[in-house]
């Protein structure tokens, strides 16, 4: 398989001067790789987790197929407003990933690069420039990101706004919280959705995205009864998947498709027990590294609990107010603001989830999260869980030093077993 | 005192609060307490804060929700245990009504929670008087070269070079910046009001949203003769604009990029001056030879960081000797043996020479030198005299490599240098060859009849050096290892080239040239033939000596 993707990979490199032969390449692999999940798929997969394979493929075909329905965004950007009126995000991150799935994000990245673009920025944000900068990204109808959870958000839209000369959208969320900057949002999403309104011509109905937050709401229904039930099972897992979840609890949140996946999870996981270590990982996962495979897919001893980029916001939403409702779960977000809220976050999540051990993925150029490792080990440390920190690259191979992640991982683990399970 | 980082802080409402306040503007030269607290990849400049903070015991702080680095430096601030006052501005990105209305209420509250914590009161008078007191800027105007200073945060210290070699700062868009547009407040104002839209009203940062106005100089300013382009390291934010504007805009451009530390000092020198010499050298009038005596002996000297190179010429232009020798400890004195031995090959007499001119990275240290030149300019200077066909060069010394575009008349257009790391130089194939056990002088050689072609990714020394091991360790054949060490140094060559849209023809100078493995390379990546010349080392102190050679003569005013 390896074999092939690599192959495809080549020819994808070797033809990077006809831009529309490799836009055309990517979508036919992406479609081919849906084929694949949705016929033959991970075997060792619960059912659940192969339809999110499943899905995945499938949100991230829709901007592609049809790019004159669709936005870019960024993790965290309001798309309930976008899923009310039936347009596809395509979110920046997923993109990345999926091209270096490809194996083709050394030479993206070296565009990016060459264009001046420092090559300290993360790489989620490198190659998707450098698919800009190679016109191979598909020219969509507008971009809308949030402020929040990186620097590069703000700066890369705009970058390939003014490039592509489409128009643009920054939400600008304050750092902290109060009434007033609730209302400062608020009037920030009513210009967003004037604007959108303008240019796609499409009506926004604010009973539609009622009806969003209303799906939003019980899906998180099904998301706190897997935490619950988290708690007395663990569940066959690995980074991919665990990576993939971040589709549907941000820019897909609000699809009947992840409604449904979370109500099968739910469902799913009851039919385990519990069994092994368990692994709690912070931030995102380089899903091609070998020794963390090796260690954490469906493996039988150490198991992948949860990421906690996917717990970062599980209140109910007020769908009386659904543009307040929005804002808040912007600015509440345990990302946005002091480190503190993110910490606590995770010490609650440590607790509830009964975790043996955590992981901290320093993923090159992310400084708001590895600018706070140091914070965030000591209180971990101090709850006497054992911690990791790993440097590396979740995108970019090269930068993804094996050795010693292996070395790292290898001597972490035996001190897991070591100390013997905590709870 | 109360220590602060942006120019949007409000710092004139803790002045009327009757408190001193200073803008934090590191003088460090190393990160020794900062890595315990944090990762060692977060912005530079915020890292030198926490380090500054920590040995100053500076116990008042206050930030702006500027970017992530900043943001976490707060965090980490907030668990130091001498800090007593800490405070974090919400500045919206947006400039709009509803920006203003939530700036001017950060402005309150800040007053609030100083005053709690000093017990002191506002004085609105003594603000609204300050406010007042700050004369609009005056634009500077002179005859000088008139350069824009544009990017992140910029250390004092660069602006001090421009001025030291006769640039003049017309608009400095950086976090130190120009001040912002003070205009007086009335009466009937509210000075606090009015204090949040003066700030919001400056030049805005790369931070804001609507960042169009920092460009906008460049079209409507016309006496605009030069930008340097600054970044931080580790800082991204910057990156984006300069990628923008590097091919929009018709003026020459040098793009710098510094830690913030004391350190990369020298190195910044060098290239300012250079940008600043080849913008003169591009005023240059057409000026007739003053002198045309034929007795005229010019010797150049190169003092770069592994070898001290001198050339002697006469006024016929003709090479009389040269020397290569390795540099000491202390540059002078290398430059000093260089000299002589060069003067023995061409049995000429110290007394006898009429110039002298240092270049390359000693140069400053050169004290009997008549005058100091950068290598940029010298290497230029020295390609072009060899041939006339030569649009780009390619310098690769021991511990700086460089690629500088010329254009028909030999005038520079721009050039690109590696910053402190030392991937791509000869320093590098030195680690490599201890690694591989080969001299390096027999790399070259031994890489050309190679079988398989193997590959390393990394562009850092470091992560290199661990790939070139674990090739070993797979009984890789040596040549096969020397050759992909060999691409990974053109790799980074190539970047530079790219970077400033090199053409042909292409001449390779400095010691690395006479690998003629990584020549191959080269040439191969580029499609093209690579001139070398005989003695690829002596380039940059040919052209010195050129340059002393025109200075006496009279045709060049750059120096
Ligand atoms: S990894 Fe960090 S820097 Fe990169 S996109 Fe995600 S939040 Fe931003
Ligand atoms: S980038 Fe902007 S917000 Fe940040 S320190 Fe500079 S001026 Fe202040
Ligand atoms: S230099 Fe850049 S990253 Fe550093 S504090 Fe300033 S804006 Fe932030």
């Amino acid at each position: 398989m390896e074999k092939i993707i690599k192959a495809y990979s080549n020819l994808m490199k070797r033809n990077l001067d006809k831009p529309e032969l490799v836009k055309f390449l990517i979508k036919i692999g992406l479609e081919v790789a849906k084929l694949w999940v949705d016929y033959v798929g991970d075997k060792d997969a619960p059912e659940s987790l192969r339809y999110l394979n499943s899905i995945c493929f499938k949100f991230i075909l829709e901007p592609l197929r049809d790019p004159n329905n669709s936005a870019f965004v960024n993790l965290l950007a309001p798309t309930e407003i976008l899923h009310s009126m039936d347009i596809y995000p395509l979110f920046i991150e997923a993109y990345s990933s999926f091209i270096s799935g490809f194996y083709c994000e050394n030479a993206f990245i070296d565009k990016a690069t060459a264009e001046g673009i420092s090559d300290t920025l993360c790489s989620y944000h490198k190659t998707f420039l450098g698919a800009l900068e190679l016109s191979i990204l598909p020219k969509l109808k507008f971009a809308v990101t949030s402020s929040i959870l990186c620097d590069g958000n703000s700066n890369t839209f705009r970058y390939i706004a003014n490039r592509y000369k489409i128009p643009y959208y920054i939400i600008d969320i304050p750092y902290g919280y109060s009434e007033e900057s609730v209302r400062y949002v608020v009037n920030q999403l009513k210009e967003m959705i004037s604007i959108v309104e303008a240019i796609t011509q499409k009506r926004f109905d604010i009973d539609r995205l009622r009806e969003i937050i209303r799906l939003e709401n019980r899906t998180k229904g099904y998301i706190r009864s897997y935490l619950e039930s988290l708690k007395n099972h663990t569940m066959p897992n690995s980074i991919s998947l665990e990576m993939y979840k971040l589709f549907v609890t941000h820019p897909y949140m609000g699809r009947e498709e992840t409604f449904r996946f979370f109500k099968i999870l739910a469902d799913d996981v009851i039919k385990y027990p519990d069994s092994g270590y368990r692994i709690f990982w912070i931030h995102i996962m380089p899903y091609f590294s070998y020794p963390i495979q090796r260690y954490l897919n469906f493996n039988k001893d150490f198991k992948l609990i949860g990421c906690d980029l996917n717990f970062d916001y599980l209140e109910d939403m007020d769908e009386r107010k659904p543009l307040e409702a929005i804002a808040r779960k912007l600015m509440l977000n345990v990302n946005n603001g002091n480190f503190k809220r993110k910490i606590d976050n995770i010490k609650k999540l440590i607790i509830d989830l009964k975790v043996d051990g955590v992981i901290h993925f320093c993923q090159w150029g992310c400084k708001q999260s590895f600018g706070g490792f140091m914070l965030l080990k000591k209180e971990i440390e101090k709850m006497g869980i054992p911690f990791l920190a790993i440097d590396g690259d979740a995108v970019d191979r090269r930068n993804n030093p094996e050795e010693q992640i292996n070395t790292r991982l290898s001597a972490f683990f035996e001190v897991l077993t070591e100390r013997g399970k905590r709870w | 005192m109360v220590g602060y980082v942006c120019k949007y802080t409000p710092y004139l409402v803790i002045e009327s609060l009757g408190e001193k306040t200073v803008r934090i503007e590191p003088k460090i030269s190393s990160y020794e307490m900062s890595n315990s607290l944090t990762h060692p990849n977060i912005c530079s400049y915020a890292k030198l804060v926490l380090e500054e903070i920590l040995k100053k015991k500076t116990d008042k702080i206050i930030l702006t929700n500027c970017c992530d680095s900043i943001r976490r430096l707060y965090d980490i601030l907030e668990a130091l245990p001498f800090i007593k006052f800490l405070h974090i501005i919400d500045l919206p990105k947006k400039r709009d009504q509803k920006g203003r209305f939530l700036f001017k209420n950060e402005i309150i509250k800040l007053i609030k929670r100083y005053k709690e914590f000093s017990g002191k009161n506002l004085d609105i008078g003594n603000l609204r008087d300050l406010l007042n007191n700050l004369s609009p800027s005056i634009e500077k105007r002179n005859e000088k070269l008139n350069l824009v200073i544009i990017g992140g945060r910029c250390k004092e210290s660069i602006i001090e070079i421009v001025e030291e070699f006769g640039g003049n700062i017309l608009y400095n868009l950086t976090c130190t910046g120009n001040r912002p547009p003070y205009r007086p407040i009335g009466i009937n104002e509210d000075p606090i009001e009015a204090y949040a839209n003066i700030l919001l009203d400056s030049y805005p940062c790369m931070r804001m949203d609507d960042t169009k106005e920092r460009l906008d100089i460049f079209t409507q300013d016309k006496r605009i003769d030069g930008v340097i382009y600054h970044t931080v390291k580790f800082c991204d934010l910057y990156s984006y604009e300069y990628a923008d504007i590097k091919d929009k805009i018709d003026i020459p451009l040098l793009k710098l990029e510094t830690d913030y530390t004391d350190t990369s000092e020298g190195q910044i020198r060098t290239r300012v001056q250079a940008f600043i010499e080849s913008l003169k050298e591009k005023a240059k009038k057409d000026i007739q030879p003053k002198s045309t005596r034929k007795d005229l002996i010019v010797a150049g000297i190169d003092s770069g960081s592994t070898s001290t190179n001198a050339v002697i010429i006469d006024a016929n232009r003709r090479i009389l000797g040269f020397s290569i020798i390795p540099t000491g400890a202390k540059s002078i004195e290398s430059a000093y043996r260089a000299l002589e031995e060069a003067l023995k090959t061409s049995g000429i007499k110290m007394e006898d020479l009429s110039y002298i001119v240092a270049t390359g990275y000693g140069r400053i240290s050169i004290h009997f030198a008549n005058l100091e030149v950068t290598e940029i300019t010298c290497h230029a200077k020295g390609a072009f005299f060899l041939n006339k066909d030569i649009r780009t060069i390619i310098d690769v010394g021991g511990q700086d490599s460089k690629v500088i575009k010329i254009d028909k008349d030999g005038n520079i257009i721009d050039f690109v240098m590696n910053d402190k790391c030392s991937a791509g130089t000869g320093r590098f194939l030195e680690n490599m060859s201890r690694v591989l056990e080969i001299p390096v002088d027999r790399m070259g050689k031994e890489s050309l009849d190679w079988k398989e072609d193997l590959e390393i990714s990394s562009m850092c020394t470091v992560f290199a050096e661990s790939e070139v091991i674990s090739l070993i360790a797979k009984n890789k054949d040596r040549k096969d290892i020397i050759r992909a060490i060999h691409k990974s140094i053109v790799k980074r060559i190539i970047s530079f080239i790219e970077r400033i849209n090199g053409e042909p023809r292409y001449i390779m100078t400095g010691g690395v040239a006479k690998n003629i493995g990584v020549v191959r390379c080269l040439e191969e990546k580029l499609g093209e033939k690579v001139i070398v010349p005989d003695e690829p080392q002596i380039v940059g102190a040919l052209g010195s000596a050129l340059i002393g050679l025109e200075k006496l003569e009279g045709l060049t005013i750059c120096v």
